[in-house]
């Protein structure tokens, strides 16, 4: 069914689909009303006319079988509104006159008890007719009685009940349809309310939606003021790596700027090598900034494949370093993926890696594990190592670029910052073959 | 050594040629992907030094174009981007180094001589068994696919080793001797260890073990 796939609207949904249900329902309702209703009022009668039957027969057997004694005419009419018949050997009754063609064959023969008796007939008897027969003896004169009644009369008073039944059903039915537009209006409100705040902050009015939510809507107003959040954080490390950028660009561009300016001062080669140094600053500070605003960070439905990135990362710096050879050690399967941004994790692994593949006289090895929900990428080389003392300051972020250990410049500060962005911890020691190993650890978020 | 330099910013291109002159280098240039493609074809050069963005195409293009066509020149890229994933892109589009620019033109004399000097005396060389292809230079494995697999240095040693005599049963001793850069008493875990990860890029039967003897290439599954 294709009427269910696309719900347009979750009050069309449910008014789709509480609507024909409600109806179908109070038709059903209805329909059983009617058969009830049937079964009730010829039971009621069939009860009626039972008892008539016994009223007569208590009054033939008092007057000895004798049935003109009876007081006849319209008694039984006037008193029970029902036809009756009753047939002595000597006698036949049938009042009123006009049912004789109806009453006599039952009177004749038939079984005892309530028949139902259909005529074409004429005017003057109905159609359709409850008869209740009964024969017994006074004495030793048999006698069948009949009294009967006309079903149509009963039949016709039973629609108008039916009918009225339908009227009031439909008017149920409106209700119903009122209570559960309500029901979804009420039920919506939140909906509405998050609608207009989510407006409201497009709009700038607020810079968070702080709607009283149902439980049901509470996890995705808090996942968007989290993003909101992010936002801001990443809005904020923008401009103050932008400001930090320009800070530190724009003087040396103004210092070049001024001694190009200068005509008459001739360009000596201290000075090219001080326009040069100039230059080169405002490269590594636009190198470093824009590394730094490419990270991504944590970030919901990120992840990367560490044995697929670190296979094609070593194999790029074994074609770049030749004579170098650089070793993966890992237990983990090629599909195996971790929770981390592809590029981040590109910018540890890379970094580390190009670091040790400067350092090391031949060998680079990495090993990816897991251990107890931790990410563990430790690199180590077989290069000369680093001083114990300067260890600890290796990458260490806020240190200015030429503050740092020589050579071990600013990737490694990069994998340092992006790895406690990571909640991570990137510490150093000196390997087993005297080199430098690096270790970073991320917990499993 | 005719050199070709495919730079499309003018003032750049003009000022590299002359150093590369003044370095020795007879250059030819160009700043358009097209050209470049046709004239690494005819021309007979030494090394490209090759810009990436092109105005009228990727130089990763050109390259590939050069090496579908079997033209191996060792090539330098040049490029503002210098994301660990451009450079893996561009080493596996079949360059041979990669420069950041900007850059300082002693380095990338320096660079360049490199690429030559380990182009010089190289084939193109692969060693084929089976379904598989293994690049020497490039040290990568094709599969019949096409899709073409990087290796560290040992797992192409070994590979290397094992697919040089298919069906030749190689005992871990001999393998080891290919693992002579690893720790300085490699033991036997660390051959299986490769193996291993070898069998997951090839298949599980492709390299079969025999007990006590060693590990032979399997070139017929």
């Amino acid at each position: 069914m294709t009427l269910f796939k696309k719900p347009v609207s979750v009050k069309g949904t449910l008014l789709v689909l509480l609507l024909p249900a409600g109806i179908g329902l109070m038709a059903l309702a209805w329909l059983v009303h009617g058969l009830l209703l049937d079964r009730m009022a010829r039971e009621f009668v069939e009860s009626r006319l039972k008892d008539e039957v016994a009223f007569l027969e208590h009054q033939i057997r008092e007057s000895g079988g004798r049935i003109d004694t009876l007081q006849t005419g319209d008694y039984f009419q006037e008193v029970f509104h029902h036809a009756f018949a009753i047939q002595s050997p000597y006698r036949s009754l049938v009042s009123p006159e006009s049912w004789t063609p109806l009453l006599m064959p039952l009177l004749q023969s038939g079984p005892d008890g309530a028949t139902q008796v259909e005529s074409r007939g004429n005017a003057d008897s109905p159609s359709s007719i409850l008869a209740y027969r009964a024969s017994f003896r006074v004495g030793d004169t048999p006698i069948v009685v009949i009294v009967s009644e006309d079903l149509g009369a009963l039949k016709r008073s039973q629609a108008e009940l039916h009918a009225w039944t339908a009227i009031v059903s439909i008017l149920l039915i409106v209700l119903l349809v009122g209570v559960i537009w309500l029901g979804i209006t009420l039920s919506m409100r939140p909906v509405v309310t998050l609608k207009a705040a989510l407006k409201r902050l497009q709009d700038g009015e607020i810079s968070r939606i702080a709607v009283q939510a149902p439980e049901e809507f509470q996890p995705l107003v808090q996942q968007l003021n989290q993003l909101l959040d992010s936002l801001d954080q990443r809005l904020e490390r923008s401009r103050d790596a932008l400001a930090n950028l320009s800070h530190s660009v724009k003087t040396p561009i103004a210092a070049t700027r001024q001694i190009l300016e200068d005509t008459s001062r001739p360009l000596d080669t201290a000075l090219r090598q001080e326009m040069a140094a100039r230059l080169g600053d405002i490269d590594k500070q636009l190198e470093a900034e824009m590394r730094r605003s490419r990270f991504a960070g944590p970030q919901a439905g990120k992840s990367a494949y560490p044995v697929k990135q670190a296979r094609d990362l070593l194999w790029m710096l074994g074609r770049l370093y030749p004579e170098k050879s650089f070793e993966l050690s890992s237990e983990l399967m090629e599909e195996r993926r971790w929770p981390l941004e592809e590029h981040d994790l590109n910018e540890v692994l890379g970094n580390l890696l190009d670091n040790a593949g400067k350092w090391s006289e031949r060998t680079v090895e990495l090993s990816l594990l897991e251990e107890d929900g931790r990410m563990i990428m430790r690199v180590e080389d077989d290069g000369s190592g680093v001083h114990s003392e300067s260890l600890s300051s290796l990458g260490v972020r806020g240190l200015r670029l030429d503050q740092q250990t020589p050579g071990h410049g600013l990737g490694l500060a990069i994998v340092r910052e992006i790895t406690e962005r990571y909640g991570g911890t990137l510490t150093f020691d000196t390997g087993a073959r005297g080199g430098l190993r690096a270790l970073v650890d991320i917990p499993w978020t | 050594m005719r050199l070709l330099l495919v730079e499309d910013d003018r003032l750049l291109a003009d000022g590299l040629a002359r150093q590369l002159e003044k370095a020795g280098f007879s250059v030819d240039t160009t700043a358009i992907a097209r050209e470049a493609v046709v004239l690494g074809e005819q021309e007979d050069y030494r090394a490209v030094v090759l810009d990436l963005g092109l105005p009228d195409g990727s130089g990763l293009d050109v390259l590939r174009k050069w090496r579908a066509n079997q033209i191996n020149l060792p090539v330098l890229i040049l490029t503002a981007r210098g994301d660990w994933q451009d450079k893996v892109n561009g080493l596996k589009a079949g360059a041979d180094d990669y420069l950041a620019k900007p850059f300082q033109t002693e380095e990338l004399i320096a660079r360049l001589n490199a690429i030559v000097r380990r182009s010089e005396g190289r084939v193109h060389s692969v060693v084929k068994a089976g379904r598989f292809e293994l690049d020497e230079s490039r040290q990568s494995l094709k599969l019949a696919d096409g899709t073409e697999h990087t290796l560290t240095g040992t797992e192409f040693r070994l590979l290397r080793c094992l697919m040089s005599r298919p069906r030749h049963v190689f005992s871990k001793e001999q393998l080891m001797e290919q693992l002579y850069n690893l720790n300085d008493s490699p033991s036997e875990n660390v051959i299986e260890a490769y193996i291993r990860r070898l069998r997951k890029l090839v298949g599980p039967d492709t390299i079969a073990t025999r007990r006590g003897q060693g590990y032979l290439f399997n070139d017929t599954v």
